[in-house]
């Protein structure tokens, strides 16, 4: 299996689009976006900061998100995903090699925006806050690879590209990676605090603040990952007996 | 247990083994009580018009598919046992292909999920590949894929090599070439179980022949024994002047009549005595030939025979 997710990433490396939107386009946004000064309203970090955590989740999530759902679709009906059966590659392989190949993406694309932030705009934290906004927002990014692999799954042909992208825009956009969720009017707000997205970036933030997390945002995690991977194995059990 | 498979596992397990195997889409019976064996060494050709079961048969094998009665087992085990312990190899005829990366790095790919691999150097050369290693996947002709296709399911010694229709999209010297790098697996010992429409293939290459047509096995022999099977013989000649159609019709062991003009050619099970009856009806015939049946024409005579049959 080392061997496949070897040749998956050695592709993903070689794919330039993939890689400019994946790992400098989340910097680029938030070189945009974070060129003001003051606070954010209600949360005692300053813009870039917040824009921050945002841009890295949001970073995260293309990475994990858009490289897979749409690759598993056009490798299940192509019939490679049939062709890697015929060998001793045990089922589950070809989703973790391409969950592993992804996360090993999604890696350099958190990274670069603390970089630029830490450079551009003088965020500054604590060694431990680096360290644990890297690990929970990778962490964290397991979670929309499993609705990545999903989706993959769910859709096929023409539908996987619109799929991906609405939950991907919708995901990003209502979750708050954009803009504040506060800005939002009350209705909208109601529905965003119960996103992953949300929840996510709500974890990072936590991290700045030198807060624990909300129990309701890693309960919210732990469900959705759950609600995802299950979907995922469902699918996949499904194409499975039907391919 | 039931006594069959008790009488199978005490002698040398088959290389495939078919019980009494079904598979139903919706209502169509794609695989309908198919039971047959493969021995060790043979080259079989699975013959069949399109939505004979061909493919389905060989997913059945593979796993790729589950049976929804009856048994199929490979080397005596389960299909997936039997991959995973490598001794299957096989190509299938929608076999995508990963893109983006280059046809030596997938080989190697292949070389490396096998647990008895060869060199993937030596896999590219014996596909004859070589010169094509550092190409992209997704920059081949067909015929380079399919090429690439072979060396995935000869990357490692496996003892079965199973091939569904693996010369579609070659040119014909694309096509012998590939032949003759079958027969060395071959050779070498191999059991290589091929599904194709093409039947010159199916009567050059296999030791072996099975028809298969909605899914049932019409008929399991060699070349020639399928061809005799068909109604053996071929005669045609020309008649002059008005044709006198009944009592040709008349004649014995015919299978088939087609008079065109002023030719008549007649398919018989027992040539020598149509022939002799032929010359009693006081006709002259001039141009006589007597011929065997090609694999293809025996092919398409017992399947609509076959059809005859159920309608």
């Amino acid at each position: 299996m080392n061997s496949l997710i070897k040749l998956e990433l050695t592709r993903a490396l070689r794919n330039r689009k993939f890689l400019f939107f994946s790992v400098i386009y989340p910097s680029v946004i938030f070189l945009l976006v974070s060129n003001q000064t003051g606070k954010v309203d209600g949360t005692g970090l300053s813009v870039s900061s917040y824009v921050m955590v945002s841009m890295a989740s949001f970073g995260a999530l293309t990475a994990v998100l858009m490289g897979n759902s749409e690759r598993i679709a056009k490798e299940r009906e192509s019939g490679w995903v049939r062709q890697l059966r015929l060998t001793t590659l045990p089922g589950r392989g070809y989703v973790l090699a391409k969950t592993a190949s992804a996360a090993v993406v999604s890696l350099p694309s958190i990274v670069v925006v603390f970089l630029v932030a830490a450079a551009v705009r003088g965020v500054r934290l604590d060694a431990w806050q680096w360290f644990a906004l890297t690990g929970a927002i990778w962490a964290g990014s397991l979670v929309f690879a499993a609705l990545g692999v999903a989706i993959g799954y769910l859709a096929s042909g023409d539908a996987v590209r619109p799929i991906t992208m609405i939950t991907y825009f919708g995901l990003s956009i209502l979750g708050g990676l954009w803009m504040p969720s506060s800005t939002f009017p009350q209705w909208l707000q109601d529905i965003a605090k119960w996103l992953p997205t949300h929840a996510y970036a709500a974890l990072g933030r936590a991290i700045e603040q030198s807060q624990s997390p909300e129990t309701k945002d890693l309960a919210l995690l732990v469900v959705y990952f759950a609600l995802f991977a299950g979907g995922a194995a469902w699918l996949y059990r499904k194409d499975t007996l039907k391919a | 247990m039931d006594p069959m498979t008790t009488t199978a596992t005490a002698t040398t397990a088959p290389v495939v083994g078919f019980d009494q195997v079904s598979k139903t889409y919706g209502t169509v019976r794609a695989v309908d009580g198919l039971t047959l064996a493969l021995h060790p060494g043979e080259t079989v050709a699975l013959l069949g018009p399109n939505g004979a079961g061909k493919s389905t048969t060989l997913d059945l094998l593979l796993g790729l598919k589950h049976a929804d009665s009856g048994t199929v087992r490979v080397f005596g085990t389960g299909p997936r046992e039997a991959i995973v312990a490598g001794r299957v190899g096989a190509m299938l005829q929608s076999g995508g292909l990963m893109d983006e990366v280059t046809v030596a790095e997938l080989v190697k790919l292949a070389c490396d999920l096998h647990p008895k691999p060869y060199k993937a150097k030596d896999v590219l050369a014996r596909a004859g590949i070589s010169q094509i290693a550092d190409r992209k996947v997704n920059k081949l002709s067909g015929g380079q894929a399919q090429r690439v296709r072979f060396a995935l399911a000869t990357a490692g010694d496996s003892d079965l090599i199973v091939l569904d229709e693996p010369t579609t999209g070659m040119d014909v010297s694309a096509r012998q070439a590939f032949w003759a790098t079958m027969r060395e697996q071959a050779d070498q010992g191999r059991t290589v179980l091929f599904a194709t429409h093409y039947l010159e293939e199916a009567d050059a290459i296999a030791d072996r022949v099975l028809v298969l047509h909605r899914g049932r096995l019409l008929a399991d022999g060699t070349a020639a024994e399928i061809k005799a099977k068909a109604g053996a013989r071929r005669v045609s000649f020309d008649l002059e002047g008005a044709i006198d159609e009944a009592p040709l019709r008349a004649l014995p062991f015919l299978t088939s009549v087609d008079i065109s003009g002023q030719t008549v050619r007649i398919q018989s099970s027992d040539a020598d005595a149509t022939v002799h009856a032929l010359y009693g009806l006081g006709v002259y015939p001039r141009n006589l030939e007597v011929a065997g049946l090609g694999l293809e024409q025996a092919f398409v005579a017992i399947t609509a025979a076959e059809e005859a049959k159920q309608s």
